[in-house]
């Protein structure tokens, strides 16, 4: 049962009937009794809520950020309703309006909308429904509540997708769609046609226009149906929180930004992409992944404190990638990896080429930066200290034939992703 | 390391006003309480030597073998005259009570007068106060059965009502016959005692809550009702609480801060030096051509005619460096960079 604020009212009318007519404990306890009868007459005039059934409706997925809304259907199997209905969720579900006021007839329905704007990735889901059926008084009311299970699963942001248009266009230009193809953009022989000016005196084909009329060139097309492998590092160091354009980030949420970016690209230029998110164990699998799935698949990933397993990544690798492919490999270039990662690569580099996209701290590089006073210059030197360690270790991966992409995270979806296309462009996939 | 409790300084800015206002508000309670003036008692007590005091007329008696006793809970007055200043203070029914055990009662200008009258210097116009004469009377008029200087001095019985208590201030004592009538009052007994009321008087009268009406009380009785109900309306929630399953965040570099704080803590500037010398010569082998790892110092010193022993001074790790020089080296590491970069 609960109160409302009438039965306040009322004791507070009270207070002047026993002041001015009855003061006496006598005047007190007939008020209380006048007071206790009206409780008790709304408690059982009230409409029941646990007989009260529900179903929920609408959407079950939506990008972070956006609104959706979710249907609660209220049917009321007996006396009329009137009262006030909370659906409850989690803060980071960005319920707007959580709780409304409502009048189901005897025997009816209604449906509720809520509108969720969700703040945070992963799974929100619903807690309980919360309703107070109000007496015909108005001065108690019955309370219960029901579990009505409903998940809205909050999808990465995909916030890089604005640079998808440039990044297309580029990949067009390789494409050989576009007119200003050039010689070397791509390993693959496309086609013959007529020389234009302007083309590269040095593609024309001198067998093909012996042939011909005309003097023919060769086009080129970058190499398509290549596999690319994205594994990404869900382990202790991804959990590390970044300062960037969007406020602080997680290094999981930029790595997932910058995947989405370049899955969404290789995509578009036809090559395969797997996906992979690994800790200590496979935590999802996409294989033959396409935008939706994968957007899917990644948004309940959050980061674990266990140490990333290189061994059993790479072994997960190298059991999926038959063929040749890229293997990107979303992480972060901690010491932590010369003992885990590099004894491995000769494994991994001889079969695929292994890229791997770190997400640098812009605050190591202010820190870096810092000078004037004696505590300035320390943290100067400890994060100069910690710059030389990845310089350090990006020489030593790139001596074993894996390119590095190490990028502050406002850059990294962008750079990662015109380092995919600047491979492609070189036939290296 | 930065320490986060206050040192003395610190201490002191902060408590300074706070201080400042405590030591203003002492010193003018100081002043105020001597400018006021200090010494025993107020008016009509018989320790005071100012003017409305009345030490004047209580050496007068006890020079006339009448033995004064100040009180304040008036206990044993058997064969006594009861002198009260301001029997208004005492509960009716106390005072009459005093009064019956008393030998005499003068009471001081008691609120019962039927009017008022200024003080003047009036004739006493009775048998009671002839021996004395013209004396400073006024204040009250009462009615009684012995009558005197206007009815402001009345005597019923052994109870004796005085309208205007000047004639026992030590100011106006020596004016007319006020000091005669002062004693023919007070000096009716070998001993006199002089009532000052305390709180303890006013305690026997009836307590606040005897006197607050009925309906006030239940009224707010039924107020805390009506509080306990609103605080139930507002308590009750619509369902539980739900919590929020928030992931593990770390900012990610607060390992650097830390190392940076170890570093401080151990003052390895030589250490620090070292590193920052070595972050130069990495930025500065690209641009002047040099493979990592060899010293740098002869080419720079070519390009930016600086003496090849200063530069490599400043780019040796064998040069000792404690921690001024530290703040110093960074600055001139940067210096050195930017002459490079431009040259």
């Amino acid at each position: 049962m609960a109160l409302t604020g009438r039965a306040g009212l009322l004791a507070l009318i009270g207070v002047l009937v026993v002041g001015l007519l009855l003061p006496s404990w006598q005047g007190i306890l007939v008020l209380l009794g006048v007071l206790v009868a009206c409780v008790a007459v709304d408690l059982v005039l009230a409409a029941g809520v646990r007989r009260l059934t529900f179903s929920r409706a609408g959407a079950t997925s939506v990008r972070t950020g956006e609104p959706c809304v979710v249907q609660l259907t209220v049917h009321n199997p007996g006396r009329r309703l009137r009262g006030v209905l909370r659906d409850a969720w989690a803060p980071s579900a960005g319920v707007v309006v959580d709780r409304v006021a409502v009048d189901v007839p005897a025997g009816g329905s209604r449906v509720l909308s809520f509108e969720l704007r969700p703040v945070r990735r992963g799974d929100r889901v619903a807690d309980r429904v919360t309703v107070r059926s109000h007496g015909p008084l108005g001065i108690a009311a019955r309370q219960g509540s029901h579990v009505v299970p409903w998940t809205v699963r909050a999808l990465p942001p995909f916030h890089s997708r604005r640079h998808l248009p440039p990044l297309l266009e580029r990949l067009r230009e390789l494409d050989g769609r576009r007119a200003s193809l050039i010689r070397g953009a791509g390993t693959e022989f496309d086609s013959l046609r007529a020389y234009v000016i302007g083309d590269d005196v040095r593609s024309i084909d001198w067998r093909a226009s012996a042939r011909s009329t005309d003097v023919v060139v060769r086009t080129w097309r970058p190499e398509r149906d290549r596999q690319v492998t994205i594994v990404l590092d869900t382990a202790r160091t991804s959990a590390g929180r970044v300062d960037g354009a969007l406020g602080g980030l997680p290094r999981l949420d930029t790595s997932m930004d910058a995947a989405l970016l370049l899955s969404a690209l290789a995509s578009q230029a036809r090559d395969q992409v797997d996906f992979l998110a690994f800790s200590h164990k496979v935590r999802a699998s996409v294989p033959r992944a396409t935008l939706p799935v994968l957007v899917q698949a990644m948004a309940p990933l959050e980061a674990e404190l266990v140490e990333f397993d290189a061994r059993g990544a790479v072994a997960e690798v190298l059991r999926r990638a038959g063929r040749r492919s890229l293997v990107v490999l979303l992480t972060s270039l901690e010491p932590s990896i010369e003992h885990g990662l590099i004894p491995l690569l000769p494994t991994v580099a001889t079969r695929h080429h292994l890229l791997i996209a770190s997400v640098s701290d812009p605050a190591v590089h202010a820190m870096a930066a810092g000078r004037g006073d004696l505590e300035a210059v320390y943290a100067a030197a400890a994060a100069e200290r910690t710059l030389a360690e990845r310089r350090r270790l990006t020489a030593l991966l790139a001596r074993h034939g894996v390119d590095v992409v190490d990028a502050l995270p406002d850059d990294l979806p962008r750079a990662l992703a015109d380092r995919y296309l600047s491979l492609k462009a070189a036939g290296k996939l | 390391m930065t320490a986060v409790s206050p040192d003395s300084g610190r201490i002191w800015t902060a408590a300074r006003g706070p201080v400042l206002i405590g030591v203003v508000i002492l010193f003018a309670a100081i002043v105020i309480t001597l400018l006021r003036g200090g010494g025993e008692g107020g008016a009509l007590d018989p320790r005071s030597f100012r003017p409305e005091g009345s030490h004047a007329v209580a050496d007068l008696l006890e020079q006339n073998g009448v033995r004064v006793e100040l009180t304040d809970n008036a206990s044993s007055m058997d064969g006594a005259t009861l002198f009260v200043t301001q029997p208004d203070l005492i509960d009716p029914d106390r005072l009459a009570d005093l009064s019956s055990r008393a030998a005499a009662t003068v009471l001081l200008a008691p609120a019962t007068g039927v009017s008022r009258l200024e003080p003047e210097t009036r004739d006493p116009g009775c048998s009671l106060a002839a021996k004395a004469g013209r004396a400073t009377t006024g204040g009250f008029v009462y009615e009684g059965e012995e009558r005197c200087y206007d009815s402001t001095l009345v005597r019923t019985g052994t109870v004796t009502m005085i309208g205007y208590g000047g004639i026992f201030t030590n100011r106006d004592i020596d004016e007319e016959g006020n000091a005669a009538l002062a004693l023919s009052l007070l000096g009716q007994h070998e001993r006199l005692v002089w009532y000052v009321p305390s709180a303890a008087d006013r305690s026997q009268q009836k307590s606040l809550t005897d006197l607050i009406p009925d309906g006030w009380k239940f009224g707010a009785f039924q107020l805390g009702i009506a509080a306990v109900l609103i605080a139930l309306w507002r308590a009750r929630r619509l369902g539980r609480v739900v919590p929020e399953p928030l992931p593990v965040v770390v900012r990610a570099a607060e390992t650097v801060e830390g190392r940076a704080r170890l570093y401080r803590r151990s003052h390895a500037a030589p250490h620090a030096a070292s590193v920052l010398r070595q972050a130069t010569r990495d930025r500065l082998a690209p641009l002047l051509g040099v493979p990592q790892g060899d010293d740098p110092s002869e080419e720079i010193a070519r390009r930016t005619s600086r003496p090849v022993a200063s530069v490599r001074a400043l780019l040796d790790d064998r040069e000792p460096v404690d921690d001024r020089g530290l703040v110093a080296l960074a600055h001139e590491l940067d210096v050195l960079e930017n002459e490079v970069r431009k040259a």
